[in-house]
């Protein structure tokens, strides 16, 4: 069984006509140990469905499930800094920060138990491929993919079951864009990670090992 | 706890918004500390004023009514003499009676009687004795001698005429009955009984100092304590007794001398030689009581004085004095008016910080309300980004509040700091300003009387001493209330930021800024 269900799921925004969906009847599974892919056309919906898996909208028809249980019966603010990491394409982290500032917040916001934050935080930095001299920079000071990196240490920093990136590389070069994409893949065969990532990048959705496409309104796997 | 954290880091990371808050709240806090301070402060005085300055009722003879009631011409002097002799007098029960208010604080009075004395000497700048007169004439025309045969009293005792025509000798006795009102005191000693040391406001006030023994401790023994005039005269001092009597049964009492004091009221008339108290003699109202139930003739004269609670009793104290029967020819005077004078400088400065503090406040409120919903605007992105990391909503609230809230805690510390200097100097400022515009119409009142050089006192305030200084104090009243204004306006300035952080999608916000 999967860690993450979307059954039946449509969304329509609440000023649009009756029958006018950006998408319905979208059923995907996702599983620990595998990257997914979401791809699909500008407009076809991808934002709002993560924005639906990350509890940040809530679908019009149908349910997401996390763990069996409705996203609606779940507090969205707990689901979103325990059980699930966002990724965006904007980064959007703190520029009042410093790159280790920001991921030691998501560790206080999600109570984590862990002795020494700071310690915790700069290993994900390592880990995610910045050197120590990252730390004390403050995110302005960082270049794309160096900030994307803290993007993805900072979704590390609670240790969540999933993580969802939204266009993670559609504002980095070719090379960085593997540098991540290598990150993202050990994290699900060798962390055990849903990875999710909205994508309209073909090199992404060769490197997944699940591609779902959101297209005239119908799923397609 | 990472709210707190949160709060102070972006405190620290966003001086340039901080600073420009805080310069805000920092004139806000030092206008309220000066106006708290000032307005406390002058309260206190007030209080303090009321509470040291007891609103004492008195009864009063109203002599308009009975000159109203009054006939014109010589012949009528004896009628109004009797009208007056008929007005029904107050006496000490009916004083009790008053007394016995809820609308009182206490009472107290003076029982006067007088009483005669063989022993003493009275201190009088007059010195009375009898003349005789004898005068022989013979005429054929008829003449008319006259002569004193001595003064009774008060006046003449009578008149002798001889009228002599041809040999025939006519004596013709004319007697002067002197017909006087039945108030007056007839002996020639005062004797001023006190209900208690509340009632000897003489002393109190400081005219009459004893400078010799002390004052009677037993308001029922036979105790005095006489004018140092009247102990010189008499060559009396402390400890001995002096004889008095009843002008009506010759019944003589012994009172023992406890006390010599000194009346300074009269020090400027040279043209008297005895102070007008010489002849009075202090006492309890015990003894005053116990001479009039000896001789219930004697002629008394009670003083009382009432502390009436507050304000609002004055008028219902007068209504219910007159329920109890005291007669229309009395009326019930206070002193309230002259206290509310005494007070009304400061009351005016009281008021006029009230009003700057609550215009103050009303305009910090909209200006910071209206800073505060710019800064959040700009601050958009950042509720987006901590709403995503799943900060609830309630939480984001709380940490941009406790933002504000420290500043302005901060800012209020330092205001309060500036206002303790400043509310002092402030404060008397004020008063000055106040007393000099009241001066300034009493002097105008004055001009319209045609007493240029001179002050008048036409308002009855020379007895009762004005507040004149307002030593403003920073106390812990104020800075309480300080830290209240500082959380009131913390949370109507975050009502911008709580209702943002409502209405905000934090995925809109993130769409609009990618």
């Amino acid at each position: 069984m999967g860690i993450l269900k979307l059954e039946n799921v449509g969304y329509r925004y609440k000023d649009a006509p009756k029958d006018v969906y950006v998408f319905k009847n979208i059923n995907y599974e996702f599983e620990q140990g595998k990257m997914y892919a979401i791809k699909g056309k500008s407009g076809s919906g991808k934002t709002t469905l993560l924005s639906l898996i990350t509890g940040l909208e809530k679908c019009t028809e149908g349910k997401v499930l996390y763990d069996g249980k409705d996203l609606k019966k779940r507090n969205l603010d707990k689901y979103r800094n325990t059980d699930i990491g966002i990724i965006f394409q904007s980064y959007n982290l703190l520029p009042s920060l410093t790159s280790v500032e920001n991921i030691i917040l998501s560790m206080d916001v999600s109570k984590v138990r862990i002795k020494n934050k700071k310690k915790k935080a700069i290993e994900l930095m390592e880990s995610v491929g910045l050197s120590k001299e990252h730390i004390k920079r403050k995110i302005l000071k960082l270049s794309g993919g160096e900030q994307q990196r803290i993007a993805i240490a900072r979704s590390l920093s609670y240790n969540p079951k999933i993580i969802i990136a939204d266009e993670p590389t559609g504002n980095l070069d070719k090379d960085t864009e593997n540098d991540i994409l290598n990150i993202f893949e050990k994290l699900a065969k060798e962390e055990n990670k849903c990875i999710i990532v909205v994508t309209h990048s073909q090199n992404v959705c060769s490197r997944a090992d699940v591609v779902y496409e959101l297209k005239n309104n119908k799923d397609e796997k | 706890m990472y709210i707190i954290k949160n709060s102070l880091v972006s405190i620290i990371r966003n001086k340039g918004r901080n600073i420009l808050i805080g310069v805000i709240i920092l004139v806000i806090a030092c206008a309220s500390t000066v106006t708290l301070a000032i307005r406390n402060t002058a309260n206190n005085l007030v209080k303090d004023y009321e509470q040291s300055h007891d609103i004492i009722a008195s009864i009063s003879f109203d002599r308009h009514s009975l000159t109203e009631n009054f006939k014109g011409g010589a012949d009528n002097q004896k009628g109004n003499i009797e009208a007056f002799n008929n007005i029904e007098y107050f006496n000490l029960e009916d004083v009790k009676n008053y007394g016995n208010s809820d609308y009182l604080k206490g009472y107290y009075y003076m029982y006067a009687t007088s009483l005669n004395s063989d022993s003493l000497t009275k201190a009088t700048d007059s010195y009375e004795y009898e003349v005789e007169d004898t005068q022989t004439s013979t005429t054929t025309s008829s003449t008319t001698t006259g002569g004193s045969s001595g003064m009774g009293k008060g006046g003449p005792g009578g008149e002798r005429h001889t009228i002599t025509n041809n040999n025939t000798t006519t004596v013709i006795t004319k007697s002067k009955e002197v017909f006087q009102s039945s108030r007056n005191m007839t002996g020639d000693f005062e004797i001023d009984g006190y209900s208690s040391y509340d009632a000897m406001t003489n002393f109190v006030g400081g005219t009459y100092k004893v400078v010799e023994g002390e004052m009677i401790s037993d308001f029922g023994n036979l105790e005095c304590v006489i004018n140092s005039e009247l102990a010189t005269l008499n060559e009396l001092s402390v400890g001995d007794t002096i004889t008095l009597k009843n002008p009506n049964t010759e019944v003589t009492y012994d009172f023992i001398v406890k006390g010599i004091y000194e009346d300074s009221s009269n020090s400027d008339d040279s043209s008297k030689m005895y102070s007008s108290s010489a002849n009075r003699l202090i006492t309890g109202s015990g003894v005053v009581e116990k001479l009039v139930e000896d001789d219930s003739t004697l002629v008394t004269n009670i003083t009382p004085s009432f502390i009436i609670k507050d304000e609002e009793s004055v008028n219902k104290f007068t209504d219910e004095v007159k329920s109890k029967g005291l007669n229309e020819y009395y009326t019930v005077n206070t002193n309230l008016e002259e206290l509310q004078n005494a007070t009304k400088s400061i009351e005016n400065v009281k008021t006029f910080a009230t009003t700057f503090l609550i215009i103050t406040l009303i305009i910090s409120a909209i200006v910071l309300f209206v800073i505060n919903m710019i800064n959040i605007r700009e601050r958009k992105y950042e509720i987006g980004v901590f709403r995503t990391i799943g900060i609830s909503k309630f939480k984001l609230t709380m940490q941009f509040i406790l933002e504000l809230l420290v500043v302005a805690v901060i800012m209020l510390c330092i205001g309060a700091v500036c206002g303790t200097y400043l509310s002092k100097p402030v404060g008397n400022m004020l008063l000055q300003n106040e007393i000099q515009s009241s001066e300034s119409q009493e002097e105008e009142i004055s001009n319209n009387f045609g007493k240029r050089d001179m002050k008048m006192d036409y308002s009855g305030t020379a007895q009762i001493q004005t507040i004149d200084t307002i030593d403003a104090v920073v106390d812990f009243t104020v800075i309480a209330e300080l830290l209240g204004i500082g959380v009131l306006l913390t949370l109507i300035s975050s009502l911008a930021s709580m209702i943002s952080i409502q209405r905000f999608s934090p995925l809109t916000i993130l769409k609009e800024r990618s």
